[in-house]
């Protein structure tokens, strides 16, 4: 077995340290580590999107990167979204559009047309389907999903806010 | 107030389960950690076929971190062999992990359990298996073959399954027919796949020999007495924890998995966690069986079909569980949408070394839809008629309702000419013809498709007795539920039910709070389904669209049990008749003296704190179960006449395509369904399971294939080579809707959820099918690929399918 | 589906790496975007004993237009080509190819370089780089050196480089001002490798005649290919319908492709045929479009 890395990085906001073992992914880090299971695990070769997280602001598979990859760098998952006061604005048309089923595609999703808003705050339909075609869904057909990015960026509350 | 007059039934409640998913507290398996857990991975075939000479597991065993290594013998010495879900008169020795032989690529062979999956794997890499190979056959038509290998030895030309069901006068609508029409239809193995794979913990108690199971499954019962008869002990020593899957799709059946662990967790003195990963899952979890159909049809010159006949194999893979299942379920969309008087179906189910079978969306369904509607327009273009003609002139009449079919399903309600007619002015058909001709003077192929079909649902699990006969001691349709009213005057809902994406929660909280005068957000359904606290019977679970109709029927009893209880307290406590008590909102009145009141909250806490008061039903509390049984759900008459399913939803689907006459690619412009699954409980949830359904049809038309080679090696074991269809890859499903209510349930509703996945395929076969009508080439195979089509035209063919046999 | 275990160093400087590529000989395989590497050790088709992590090696990461043509790091993102307005503005065709590889996500961490080295007959961007006579510069602890990228593929996903080299960039010659360009492929979806892809560059002469043609195929063969058969017909003559089909007709004559699950020989040669077609009237089109704008 390899020796394990030491790494320090920020994920949500508040810092941590840890040893891992060096083929340890990042996904299975933040899920068995942290403890942050709202990032899934869906195919482990990058196709699914299940475990899209955001890595200095930009989403990336976690399930390709090394958790000793992410030592000094700010990662930002779903659980960050929902505050206190309640559910980010992105949440909010999911549920208000029937945007999720079993919700396992949910988190990355949502990331993903996050990074799509805060580009593009008034996507085309052709544009928020071409964004999210990196995120498998095996329940929906898309078309809610769809119509929640849209609903999201319609009422103008995402978007150009770059704050991790 | 009842529920058929209710508030909540009928609107599209935003879900009950979104605020935890979303927040991603959602609870699914692989969420679930507990001290001490290992993890399991397995060592899986890497031959089709071949005999097992040895297993040297030594050096597994010594690595660092490994608790436990399992293998075939062990099971062997643990537990009794396997079962058939339907079952068979042979019983082959098989067991959860292969014994003696392996029978398909990826068929585990050893498990392992270890400090984590990593260290699992590593140890799974140390494991030498020394194995004779065999030759293995894909094909089932070959390997009915005499000197074709034999996959289970007891198994004489692999055919676990024959049988021969006619109904009504087949001859005679032979005799009188006009044409005879023959097609070879064949359909090709694919799967739902849910994003989160299976998952299963086990922990054993030693002290009390008891197993804690938290796992997949979509039949709790059913899997919990299969686990316990495995391991020759009682159900009642299991306790079965489902959380709420990501997706089941009917993939999620497989009793294997939870033997394997429940071992595993007993040889490690520890609890052991196994978390299927894709490549696992595409290789060796199940696929829909592929299949031959070969159809004719007895006709007359104006499109009126008098009979059909249907020889159909069914590849099961190398797995006796689900034996004869694809084939008994197509029993119940036989006749499709259409006045057939006289049919016969000629099945065959049968092995090969492919992965075995599992119940994917549909069930066998989609085939037979597949099927009937590639033969309707076949009849068509035969008799040089117009499909739409053909549908219409053989539909059966919304005035024939409810309607009894040869193989004896009684169709509850419908109104397929009114489907069509909306599918039609929904997709612009008039409008796409005129289109389309100006396309075609171009050069351009636009094609237009249509399927109208039955969409079967709740099966009635009687219908094994064709198989097993009429001894078996599964039968019927039915579920449990238990309602309990708390002293805040909120409602807890257990049901037999899971949750797998479909909403069930939010609408037995709808059904239930119409019942109780609740609001929604006052009724509780939690998503995990726990034998500790949840009733259920042997059909319990869910499948085949089972929950409209059985779990609702359930939910209502329960419910209307407590609503009694309710109001014969307030009476008591009011001093009123029961006849003149109004509940809503959380509160019961007195009709005609509005000072009279009393809070469910103040009622439900009386019948737990004061049992000193007089209690009118007898005992104290507020909680009722209520176990239903479908009363319809009868065992097959002396013609094999059964009613398979239960209740019959039904939709038409168009779509327009446009293939590109150079490459042949095909872009699906337009999606449309509209749909009648009766009275709609929460329209949002019925919608988003039609879009869904529509996808998975559409997907396995045009992307999705398991491809075998000769040898039994599988093709395509990634989500690179396993093709499904991303959001820039199919148009927004367009939709509309009729509701004609199931006179036989509580409350008119009849099941969706399979639907698109039955019918979209035939549609899809339709529209490409019309595109290419300048070339002539006919469609009796899926899925639709643009190198294959190329092939067929380079070679100037007429035929896109399998040969005819 | 965990990978074998591994070493694993993220060296601060090039020398460092090179170092250690040179030290581990063979056993250790270079980590870039990771985006085609990890899923092979995730599937344990690949078990490197050692992993070099150059991501913090930012001088491999630039993006310069030079001397006609344009220099790119090979750790360069893939993200941030594609919304390069340089590139954009000097090498459109790259802008259109990077467009269409895989999903956001993958790009954000993807490099070109990376794409490069892992020689995919089917991506895109060693397709754009056959194109445009790419030149790359490696490096190891012996010493540097330039490679031409039709001598660096060398068969199905090998190339020239040796176990202790590292790619420290590529540079692609620009096409004329006022070259049209199309880059397109197909793929069973959005998103996946190409079964097919064409990038085709085109400029034309004051009399309008082809003084500049590239076709470059990807998926037909082991390696992508530039197809000399269609550009020798194109040049010196009037970019017609007619030219332009016997260009497409004699480029799918000369490759010899595989047969695969996803497509057959014969299928791949029509659709050579098609898109190179194609490719050639859409790159065609935009030259008229510019010059009828200049």
């Amino acid at each position: 077995m390899a020796d394990k890395a030491s790494i320090a990085l920020t994920v949500n906001g508040k810092e941590y340290r840890a040893e891992v073992e060096p083929r340890l992914s990042l996904v299975d880090f933040l899920r068995h580590g942290l403890g942050l299971t709202g990032t899934h695990v869906g195919c482990e070769h990058g196709v699914c999107g299940a475990c899209t997280v955001l890595l200095n602001g930009e989403t990336v598979r976690s399930c390709l990167l090394f958790a000793v990859q992410a030592d000094g760098m700010k990662v930002q998952t779903i659980e960050s979204l929902a505050t206190a006061q309640g559910l980010h604005p992105l949440q909010r048309a999911f549920h208000e559009n029937h945007g999720l089923q079993c919700g396992f595609c949910t988190p990355g999703m949502i990331l993903a047309a996050l990074e799509l808003l805060r580009r593009n705050p008034s996507p085309t339909e052709e544009e928020i389907r071409a964004c999210i075609s990196g995120n498998l869904c095996m329940c929906t057909g898309y078309v809610n999903i769809v119509r929640s990015v849209q609903a999201a960026a319609k009422s103008g509350a995402v978007g150009g806010d770059r704050q991790p | 107030m009842s529920a058929t007059g209710g508030k909540w039934v009928g609107q599209a409640v935003p879900r009950t389960e979104d605020p935890a998913l979303l927040v991603s507290r959602g609870g699914f398996i692989d969420d679930i950690s507990l001290p001490g857990m290992a993890h399991a991975a397995y060592l899986r075939s890497p031959h089709a076929h071949a005999r097992i000479v040895s297993i040297d597991t030594q050096k597994a065993l010594a690595h660092p971190g490994v608790y436990a290594v399992v293998t075939g013998e062990d099971v062997a010495r643990w537990t009794r062999p396997q079962k058939g879900r339907v079952p068979l008169h042979f019983s082959p020795k098989v067991y959860a992990l292969a014994f003696e032989k392996v029978r398909f690529v990826g068929e585990p062979v050893v498990a392992v359990a270890a400090v984590d999956r990593a260290t699992a794997e590593d140890a799974v890499d140390l494991i030498e298996v020394e194995y004779e190979p065999l030759p293995a056959i894909v094909n089932p038509e070959q390997a009915m073959k005499p000197g074709a290998p034999t996959v289970f030895e007891e198994l004489e030309n692999n055919t676990l399954w024959h049988g021969t069901f006619p109904y009504g006068d087949v001859e005679g609508a032979f005799a009188n027919a006009d044409r005879v029409i023959e097609e070879r239809i064949t359909i090709h193995r694919y799967l739902s796949t849910p994003l989160e794979t299976f998952g299963v913990i086990a922990q054993h108690d030693p002290a009390t020999d008891t197993l804690t199971i938290w796992g997949h499954t979509q039949q709790p019962a059913q899997d919990r007495h299969a686990l316990a008869a495995s391991l020759g002990i009682p159900p009642s020593q299991i306790r079965l924890i489902v959380p709420p899957m990501g997706g089941a799709f009917g993939n999620k059946v497989r009793p294997l998995f939870l033997i394997i662990l429940a071992l595993l967790a007993r040889a490690a003195g520890r609890p052991v966690k196994w978390i299927e990963d894709r490549r696992e899952n595409l290789l060796a979890l199940g696929h829909s069986a592929d299949g031959i159909m070969d159809v004719s049809a007895a006709v007359k010159s104006d499109g009126t079909i008098l009979g059909m006949k249907f020889r159909n194999i069914e590849n099961e893979g190398a797995g006796i569980d689900f034996a004869g299942r694809h084939n008994l379920l197509m029993l119940s969309n036989i006749v499709n949408c259409y006045r057939v008087p006289a049919v016969s179906y000629d099945g065959y189910s049968v092995v090969t070394n492919c992965c075995p079978v599992v119940a994917n969306r549909g069930i066998g369904k989609p085939f037979m839809c597949f099927s009937v509607e590639r033969m309707v327009d076949i009849i068509a273009s035969e008799l040089h008629l117009d499909r739409l003609e053909v549908r219409r002139r053989n539909f059966i009449q919304p005035e024939e309702f409810p309607y009894d079919t040869p193989s004896g399903q009684t169709y509850d309600s419908g109104d397929y000419p009114e489907l069509l007619r909306k599918a039609l002015d929904l997709i612009g058909y008039e409008d796409f013809r005129g289109e389309q001709a100006e396309a075609r003077k171009k050069g351009r192929l636009l094609g237009f498709g249509v399927a109208v079909g039955v969409e079967p649902g709740g099966s009635n699990l009687s219908y094994g007795m064709l198989i097993s006969g009429p001894t078996q001691l599964l039968s019927g349709q039915g579920e449990a539920a238990r309602i309990r009213m708390e002293t805040d005057g909120t409602a807890t809902v257990y049901t037999g039910s899971l949750e797998a994406g479909q909403g069930h929660a939010t609408s037995l909280a709808q059904i239930v709070a119409d019942e109780l005068g609740l609001r929604v957000n006052q009724v509780r359904v939690p998503t995990t389904f726990d034998t500790a606290s949840h009733p259920s019977v042997l059909t319990s679970g869910v499948y085949s669209n089972k929950f409209n109709g059985h779990d609702t029927a359930a939910a209502i009893g329960a419910a209307k049990k407590v609503r009694e209880k309710l109001l014969q307290r307030a009476a008591s406590q009011l001093e009123a008749n029961v006849q003149d008590l109004e509940l809503k909102d959380g509160t019961i009145t007195v009709r005609g003296t509005p000072d009279k009141a009393l809070t469910v909250a103040q009622v439900a806490t009386r019948a737990y704190w004061s049992l000193a008061d007089p209690q009118p039903d007898g005992e104290p509390g507020l909680e009722a179960v209520y176990y239903y049984s479908n009363p319809r759900a009868r065992k097959p008459d002396e013609k094999n006449r059964v009613r398979v399913q239960l209740g019959f939803a039904s939709a038409a689907h168009v779509a327009l395509v446009e293939v590109d006459p150079e490459t042949f690619e095909i872009k699906l412009k337009r999606y449309g369904v509209v749909h009648d699954c009766g009275r709609q409980i929460n329209p949002a949830i019925v919608e988003g399971q039609v879009h869904g359904a529509a996808a998975h049809g559409i997907a396995a038309a045009l992307l999705e294939e398991f491809v075998y080679d000769e040898g039994g090696q599988l093709l395509t074991t990634s989500f690179m080579d396993y093709l499904k269809p991303t959001a820039a890859d199919l148009p927004t499903i367009e939709g509309d809707h009729l509701e004609t209510p199931s006179p036989f349930t509580p409350l008119g509703t009849k099941g969706i959820g399979e639907g698109g996945a039955v019918i979209a395929p035939a549609a899809i076969a339709g529209a490409v099918e019309d595109a290419l009508a300048p070339l002539g080439i006919r469609i009796t195979g899926l899925p639709i690929t643009p190198t294959r089509l190329w092939e067929v035209v380079s070679s100037k063919g007429k035929r896109y399918g399998s040969k005819k046999g | 589906m965990k990978p074998a275990p591994f070493t694993y160093f993220a060296p601060r400087t090039l020398d460092d790496a090179l170092s250690l590529l040179e030290e581990h000989n063979g056993e250790a395989k270079v980590l870039a975007g990771g985006q085609s590497l990890v899923p092979l050790m995730n599937f344990r088709l690949m078990r490197p004993g050692y992993l070099v992590d150059i991501n913090g090696l930012k001088e491999l990461s630039q993006l310069k237009v030079a001397g006609g043509r344009l220099a790119l790091g090979a750790l360069t993102r893939q993200v941030e080509v594609e919304r390069s307005a340089e590139v954009a503005r000097s090498l459109p065709i790259l802008t259109e190819a990077i467009a269409l590889v895989a999903h956001p996500a993958i790009r954000n961490r993807g490099t070109v370089g990376g794409s490069l080295v892992h020689a995919d007959p089917s991506a895109e961007i060693p397709v754009v780089a056959t194109a445009l006579e790419a030149e790359l510069e490696l490096k190891s602890k012996k010493g540097g050196r330039s490679v031409k990228l039709e001598d660096f593929y060398l068969g199905y996903l090998t190339t020239d480089i040796a176990p202790d080299e590292l790619l420290l960039g590529f540079s692609l010659a620009l096409p004329p001002a006022g070259a049209g360009w199309s880059f397109s492929e197909y793929a069973r979806r959005h998103g996946d490798f190409a079964i097919v892809a064409v990038a085709a560059l085109l400029a034309f002469d004051k009399a309008g005649k082809t003084n500049y043609a590239r076709v470059a195929l990807g998926g037909v063969g082991p390696a992508p290919t530039r197809s000399p058969e269609a550009e020798e017909l194109l040049m010196g003559k009037e970019p017609s319908d007619a030219l332009f089909r016997q260009a497409a007709k004699a480029g799918a004559g000369a490759i010899d492709p595989e047969n695969d699950i996803h497509a057959s020989a014969s299928y791949r040669r029509q659709l050579a045929e098609v898109y190179v077609r194609r490719a050639l009237e859409v790159a065609r089109g935009r030259i008229r479009r510019a010059s009828s704008n200049g």
